[in-house]
């Protein structure tokens, strides 16, 4: 804008004595003028399209964490056409990443399906979905699109297609083992371009991976799942699922934020624990006599 | 038209590898003897045949070579002669041991007539190694009866009782009548020889003599639509069959549309002009007539297949048939605009369910059952039934169900401070974990209707007592003691059934 109007003026003082002289500029510059025009006015419709899409970013739900991924972005949380890995800290907290991705899944999935894509040989290793406790965490296991590729290469081409597809809400690519042959630079940046393109989440869910030299990807984010203590209930009974999440990487730089969640079903979001409430003296066992006593009062009242 | 193959069995061994030098059988043990059931032309020649003993006719001929007789493989071999019948005509039916089927009724217009039809079945047979008799008649029996003893159409008279295939006992019984050939039974009064040999008798008479006809039961049901082409040179190219394929898919589409269908199991068949056959299928989610997605599942069946399509010498015939169609209205496209979700989901259903098998890409049914792992089924994403409701949590309670399953349970080894308590301390893959809370038991009885009297435990399983345990680390997992303490075993096993989040 301010490029033409400096040209215009010129043009005006270049023709001081005839100011309804039409400089010989002006067919080139009327030219440029339209083509400007011309795009601006398919910026708003091209706008419009995006915001038809509905909200860019999914969040925790947890306005501290929230906030801080905000970045430089304009929304908070993360964003939705991205992909997002999810890494299980050792081998024995697969089943809290596994989790940790679903639950994500389930906050931007906006009543699409989710597809889940895994190995079939992992299956016998790390115990197979169970519907019912999908259903428990209040996801309707019904909702699931459950695929089973024979290799990690066919779990990728199927996570290329699956993203791709506007009618998935995200699509979970759970691939085990230090080093799934086929998972690198390029195959995690299709996929995140793929998923840039068409608005649909992708997680990548890693369970056995090497945490101290995870392999590079183009993912927009990384975080590192724990089982973490729950906080008791009635008779010393196990808790809430509760997770600790540690962000490990993220495109805007943020890195070290780490906080102790717990997923509520009823309402669908995750609450953070404070400190204060991780009361459990690890290590100590609870003295049994008591313990027996209170439970017995516990359930008879 | 019947193509009776006598040699069968022999004549795949020397497919298989070569003309033997010396005189052979193939054999099979027989009440601990070693009986020959196919002797080859050669060893019929010297005598020999079926039912001998080895042993007797190795006495007779020494230098006869056995081999173990494989029904299975000569059932294989017949159904893949069947199949390549089809080129014929698509009601092809397998008379077993050594016989087909054709039905050509209206079918030899590409041939001169049905005996040029029929030679050329028996040329195409020789030159891949097989000698087959032919015979054309009404009904297939009579059919079958002619070609079955090397006769031709209109000679059923002469046939000889036994081609009635009645047992043994009704064939002696009509020969000791005096009645030897079909000729003989032909004239006489139906209700006598109904009284005298049973309706059996004359039911297969009339079918013999073309009276009564009988429906053959194909290899492959007819299609709901067919479409082929037949190429008076054959296509060498891949590619060039395969968009003859979707040609062929926008023809068949085209006759749906008619019928208001859409196809759900689309089969193809390629045929080689050297008499092997290609075989494709691909199936939707839901019923399509849009060229573009079978396009694209063609391509992903055509990719997921073990050995690649070999057009050796050139496909000359190529069929499509939509085997399942459904009802597919007409779409009323939104006036905003807007994708079709449901069309988009459905067709990556269908693209993976073709490149890994329909059974890979699942969707998850409850199931009606108390016992854990048995409460779901996981059923393929093509033909899911409509969603059933998965049970609701209570509000403000934790999950009590493991997000992941081993099935089966993985054992543990447990120490407890009293044998029907809860775990104080679990072995799990050879790691110790120190339980710090725990809830249970919530115990699961035994399917004790399966047991005999519904009394004896053990049989239908053992009570499990569940407990939802968590570790030091903060892990949560879920572990039952298998079988009352006491009173189903005197020292119950543990086991590690799940892991919740």
């Amino acid at each position: 804008m301010n490029n033409i109007d400096s040209d215009s003026v010129r043009a005006i003082d270049a023709s001081p004595t005839n100011p309804f002289a039409v400089p010989e500029t002006a067919g080139r510059k009327a030219a440029a003028l339209k083509t400007r025009l011309a795009r601006i006015l398919s910026a708003p419709a091209a706008r419009a399209v995006e915001a038809d899409r509905g909200p860019t970013h999914f969040s925790f739900g947890v306005n501290r964490i929230d906030a801080a991924l905000r970045g430089n972005a304009m929304a908070d949380g993360l964003p939705r056409a991205a992909l997002h890995e999810i890494h299980a800290a050792e081998k024995t907290d697969g089943t809290s990443a596994a989790a940790m991705a679903l639950l994500l899944a389930e906050r931007c999935r906006d009543d699409k399906p989710i597809l889940w894509i895994n190995e079939s040989a992992e299956n016998r290793r790390h115990g197979h979905l169970f519907p019912p406790g999908i259903a428990e965490l209040g996801i309707d296991p019904d909702s699931i699109i459950y695929v089973n590729a024979p290799d990690s290469i066919a779990v990728l081409r199927a996570a290329a297609d699956g993203v791709r597809s506007p009618a998935i809400g995200a699509v979970i690519v759970d691939l085990a083992g230090k080093k799934p042959k086929g998972l690198d630079l390029t195959a995690t940046r299709r996929l995140s371009l793929s998923a840039r393109q068409s608005g649909v989440t992708s997680l990548l869910l890693r369970s056995g991976s090497d945490m101290e030299d995870p392999l590079p990807t183009a993912a927009f984010s990384r975080w590192q799942v724990n089982a973490a203590p729950s906080a008791p209930l009635e008779a010393n009974a196990p808790g809430h699922s509760t997770f600790d999440i540690t962000l490990l990487r993220h495109r805007s730089g943020l890195y070290g934020l780490n906080a102790r969640l717990e997923w509520n079903h009823d309402d669908h979001a995750f609450r953070e624990r404070q400190a204060g409430e991780t009361a459990p003296d690890l290590g100590a066992v609870p003295a049994l006599a008591a313990d027996r006593a209170d439970h017995q009062g516990a359930r008879a009242a | 038209m019947a193509l009776f193959l006598p040699w069968l069995p022999t004549e795949r061994i020397i497919r298989a590898r070569g003309q033997p030098e010396a005189p052979f059988a193939l054999t099979e043990k027989q009440r601990g003897a070693v009986v020959i059931t196919a002797p080859d032309r050669q060893a019929v020649a010297l005598g020999l045949g079926a039912g001998m003993k080895l042993a007797d006719a190795r006495a007779r001929v020494p230098d006869l070579m056995a081999f173990d007789h494989d029904m299975l493989a000569d059932a294989q071999l017949l159904d893949r002669l069947a199949e390549a019948c089809e080129r014929y005509t698509p009601m092809v039916a397998v008379a077993p041991p050594h016989a087909l089927i054709l039905d050509i009724t209206g079918a030899a217009h590409f041939y001169d007539s049905e005996k040029a039809l029929a030679r050329d079945a028996e040329d195409q047979l020789d030159t891949v190694g097989y000698s087959a008799h032919w015979a054309l008649a009404d009904t297939p029996d009579a059919a079958l009866a002619l070609a079955q003893h090397g006769l031709k159409e209109g000679a059923e008279e002469q046939l000889p009782v036994s081609a009635l295939d009645m047992d043994a006992k009704t064939h002696q019984a009509l020969e000791r009548a005096g009645l030897y050939k079909i000729g003989d039974l032909s004239d006489r009064p139906r209700p006598n020889l109904a009284a005298r040999f049973g309706m059996e008798l004359t039911l297969k008479l009339d079918r013999l003599l073309g009276v009564e006809d009988r429906p053959i039961d194909p290899v492959r049901s007819l299609g709901n639509v067919t479409t082929d082409r037949r190429f008076p040179e054959p296509l060498t190219h891949i590619d060039a069959a395969l968009s003859v394929l979707e040609e062929l898919f926008v023809e068949a589409s085209v006759q749906l549309e008619q019928r208001g269908q859409g196809a759900r199991m689309i089969r193809m068949m390629l045929f080689r002009c050297d008499g092997d056959i290609a075989k494709l299928g691909v199936e939707t989610g839901a019923p399509t007539r849009d060229p573009a997605l079978f396009k694209r599942l063609l391509r992903e069946r055509i990719d997921a297949l073990n050995d690649e399509l070999n057009p050796g010498f050139g496909y000359d015939l190529i069929r499509l048939s939509i085997v399942a169609a459904e009802t597919l209205a007409v779409k009323q496209l939104k006036l905003e605009g807007g994708e079709d979700l449901e069309a988009d989901e459905v067709a990556l259903v269908s693209q993976l369910s073709t490149r890994m098998g329909r059974g890979q890409v699942q969707k998850f049914q409850p199931a009606d059952s108390h016992i854990p792992e048995q409460g779901l089924l996981a059923l393929p994403a093509l033909d899911a039934p409509p969603p059933a409701p998965w049970e609701i949590p209570p509000s403000g309670n934790p999950p009590m169900r493991p997000l992941h399953m081993f099935d089966p349970p993985q054992r543990v080894q447990v120490i407890a401070e009293v044998p029907d308590g809860p775990p104080h301390r679990f072995t799990w893959r050879r790691k110790a974990h120190q339980v710090i809370r725990y809830e249970g038991p919530e115990r699961i009885g035994s399917e004790w209707w399966q047991r005999k009297h519904g009394q004896q435990s053990g049989k239908g399983g053992l009570t499990r007592d569940y407990y939802r345990v968590e570790d030091v680390k903060g892990r949560r997992y879920w572990l039952f003691r298998h079988g009352l303490y006491g009173e189903e075993k005197a020292n119950p096993d543990w086991f590690l059934h799940g892991l919740f989040a």
